[in-house]
């Protein structure tokens, strides 16, 4: 009786028992005789190794901690359940440190060389994601990137599981520029130097989408990594009559764009700030009475009512305290596990090309968001466009939704002209030179 | 070095290490002490000399026997007391984060309400491992950094201030003892003469011109008494490892306060 209350106990502790271990090493050992998985079980090891590379400390922290815990949860989820393929999941964490372009491939390589992880779930700034992005398809890695970006980019390695801009940007401007968004004509661009690229391409796309609607671009300013000082930016915006902002600032410079709107009086009914970048998680640093009213596009909100999310925003309170919130990339870091989960599992393998190939074929995921779905072609999410009005309890109301999902496009026509990706066939189609 | 035997149950260790020692006596009873009776019943009242030996030596090894017991229970009660200190002085730093102005203060409290889960959660089991820890490092540096980031604007915010500095100090000094006593045990070369004392016992008692059932009798208690000896003193050394092991109770404790906090 003692034998078995012992490993009774041992079992619901989650620790290993031996016959645990022994089981483990016969399926290693199976697995690792079959064609194209030799080197991703090395024989003996007991779990299968993922990488999770967020920077935990820096500038970008105050976002991409979440993104790691979203991941976390999900594994530790995915392993009370028993794994993937029978094996648990080993979660091998690094820290970007928020230096994109030395630190993140430095930890890339090594998750992807040294430690031998089958998939990578990281990166926020498109700066650290192009500066992986090489090494990924060098190394023949796989990269699942959860953050909304600017497009213009696809890669054989990476899984784009946030929105591309005509799931988020154009959308949002459609209804801004519409009777029922309040028909806004003059909009000021600002962005963020933090990720250069994002800014730098979002508003480019955003420029030539507001010509083909009339609307116009009155002034256009990018902050520094880090910068809390945005007097000059607003005396600018409010000399320039704009009757609404664009906003794509990243990180906690949010935290001095927002006071400075405030303390010289540009309130959401004044001026709406329409955010790309500002989800419940960075709301949590700015004060409400600054916040309230202005606008933020994304394709998924916490306070989004359906089971899935219920089930989600109530795990991730219980795990981390009920002042923590979710937000869209955090539900994309968290969801974006299971795919890759079910994937292998669809694969029967933790093969990289086998996984890719599977991850196309997963059309009915429910996620906290609702389903999703994987675009085999472009390697893209299919996402509902949602638009979140700030409220004073930090939270979203959701005042608009697309009827549908909407497809993924990396590459929207009236930017892109004759660029087009299909990993099922060519892979990308190059078009006309486009000068950023 | 036998990092195993932290693997396997208590009960099934003592029965391991005790019923081994007696096996290795009764199997010398049979197959070495007629050897070494022969060796010794040269001489008139031979059991007389091996009593005499027997105590003598008893006293020496009793000795180390207690001295090594008592270190590895020293070791022990200071890692407890390591960690009961660090678990303190992270629900000080939680409380300190409390004067700070939000956001900062919740964003330090949620740094610590993490660091304290992954250390429950994580940190513990990779312990029990023997494996030093590293996710902790990364939660104590972001914390760190956001402390740094404050600049104190009153008198009042200063004393906050200084005072939030020390105790953090005060923490990392805790956590890096916690941390060196992942690798904390008796040294091998007292392992040594340990074993080897506990060997030239058996050999002593082997000496001894008796019946084959007393042999048993006597010797197997005495061989049962070392082997629980050897088990006490392997399941208190190194420890973080094994059953007999420091809990996390004391995170646990402060982690419950923290997610109350958070209500």
């Amino acid at each position: 009786m003692p034998t078995r209350n012992k490993t009774l106990k041992k079992i619901q502790s989650g620790r290993p028992t031996r016959r645990d271990w022994l089981k483990q090493s016969a399926k290693a050992v199976a697995l690792a005789s079959l064609p194209g998985c030799e080197r991703l079980i090395p024989v003996g090891q007991t779990a299968v190794k993922v990488g999770l590379l967020h920077s935990q400390t820096g500038a970008m922290a105050i976002s991409e901690t979440s993104l790691r815990d979203a991941g976390l949860i999900a594994i530790e989820e995915i392993n009370a359940a028993g794994g993937v393929l029978g094996y648990p999941i080993e979660a091998v964490v690094e820290d970007g440190r928020s230096r994109f372009v030395d630190e993140f491939p430095r930890k890339a390589r090594k998750l992807l060389s040294e430690d031998n992880v089958v998939a990578v779930f990281g990166c926020w700034t498109s700066a650290s994601r192009k500066a992986v992005l090489p090494l990924f398809e060098k190394l023949k890695g796989l990269l699942f990137y959860p953050v909304q970006y600017e497009g213009n980019e696809s890669s054989k390695n990476i899984i784009y599981t946030g929105a591309t801009p005509n799931q988020q940007i154009l959308p949002a401007l459609d209804w801004f520029t519409s009777k029922a968004g309040g028909a806004h004509k003059r909009f000021y661009l600002v962005g963020s130097d933090t990720d250069y690229l994002y800014s730098r391409t979002a508003n480019f796309i955003v420029k030539k989408y507001l010509e083909s609607l009339g609307a116009s671009v009155v002034g256009e300013e990018h902050a520094t990594l880090g910068q809390q000082d945005f007097k000059d930016t607003v005396e600018a915006i409010k000399k320039s009559d704009a009757d609404i902002i664009f906003s794509t600032i990243t990180g906690d410079s949010n935290v001095g764009f927002y006071g400075a709107l405030a303390a010289q009086g540009i309130t959401a009914d004044k001026i709406p700030v329409v955010a790309t970048s500002v989800g419940e998680d960075e709301l949590r640093s700015l004060l409400p009475s600054q916040v309230q009213g202005h606008y933020s596009a994304w394709t998924y909100f916490q306070s989004l009512n359906n089971p899935q999310n219920k089930r989600f925003v109530e795990l991730w309170k219980r795990e981390f305290g009920n002042d923590r919130v979710t937000d869209d990339p955090i539900e994309a870091a968290y969801t974006q596990v299971y795919l890759w989960k079910l994937a292998a599992e669809k694969a029967g393998s933790f093969d990289v090309d086998k996984v890719r190939k599977a991850l196309g074929s997963i059309t009915d995921f429910d996620a906290p968001s609702g389903k999703v779905k994987i675009d085999p072609k472009t390697q893209h999410m299919f996402k509902r466009f949602r638009l979140g009005r700030i409220r004073e309890d930090r939270q979203f109301e959701i005042v608009h939704e697309s009827a549908d999902w909407i497809a993924p496009d990396p590459y929207p026509q009236m930017s892109f002209p004759g660029w087009k990706c299909d990993w099922t066939h060519n892979g990308i189609t190059e078009g006309e030179p486009v000068q950023i | 070095m036998f990092y195993w035997i932290y693997d396997i149950p208590n009960w099934q260790l003592a029965a391991m290490i005790s019923g081994g020692f007696v096996l290795i006596y009764w199997f010398g009873a049979i197959l070495i002490s007629p050897i070494l009776r022969r060796l010794v019943r040269s001489t008139s009242g031979s059991n007389d000399v091996v009593g005499y030996i027997l105590s003598s030596f008893g006293v020496f090894y009793g000795l180390l026997l207690g001295l090594i017991a008592i270190a590895a229970h020293q070791n022990y009660t200071n890692v407890e007391d390591a960690v009961a200190r660090e678990a303190i002085a992270l629900s000080a730093l939680n409380q300190d984060s409390k004067a700070y102005p939000e956001p900062l203060g919740q964003n330090l409290r949620w740094v610590l309400r993490d660091y304290c889960r992954y250390v429950i959660k994580y940190a513990w089991p990779l312990q029990q491992k023997g494996i030093v820890p590293e996710g902790g490092r990364v939660r104590v540096t972001a914390f760190h950094e956001k402390l740094l980031s404050f600049e104190p604007q009153t008198i009042r915010e200063e004393i906050i201030h200084a005072e939030t500095l020390r105790q953090f100090n005060n923490f990392f000094e805790c956590r890096r003892m916690r941390l060196q006593a992942v690798t904390t045990s008796i040294p091998p070369v007292m392992w040594y003469v340990v074993i080897v004392g506990a060997f030239i016992n058996l050999v002593i008692v082997w000496m001894f011109d008796m019946r084959l059932m007393t042999q048993f009798t006597l010797g197997g208690l005495l061989s049962l008494f070392l082997g629980t000896m050897m088990f006490l003193i392997a399941a208190m050394d190194n420890p973080l490892r094994g059953e007999v092991s420091v809990s996390p109770a004391a995170f646990e404790l402060v982690y419950k306060v923290m997610m109350d906090d958070a209500y």
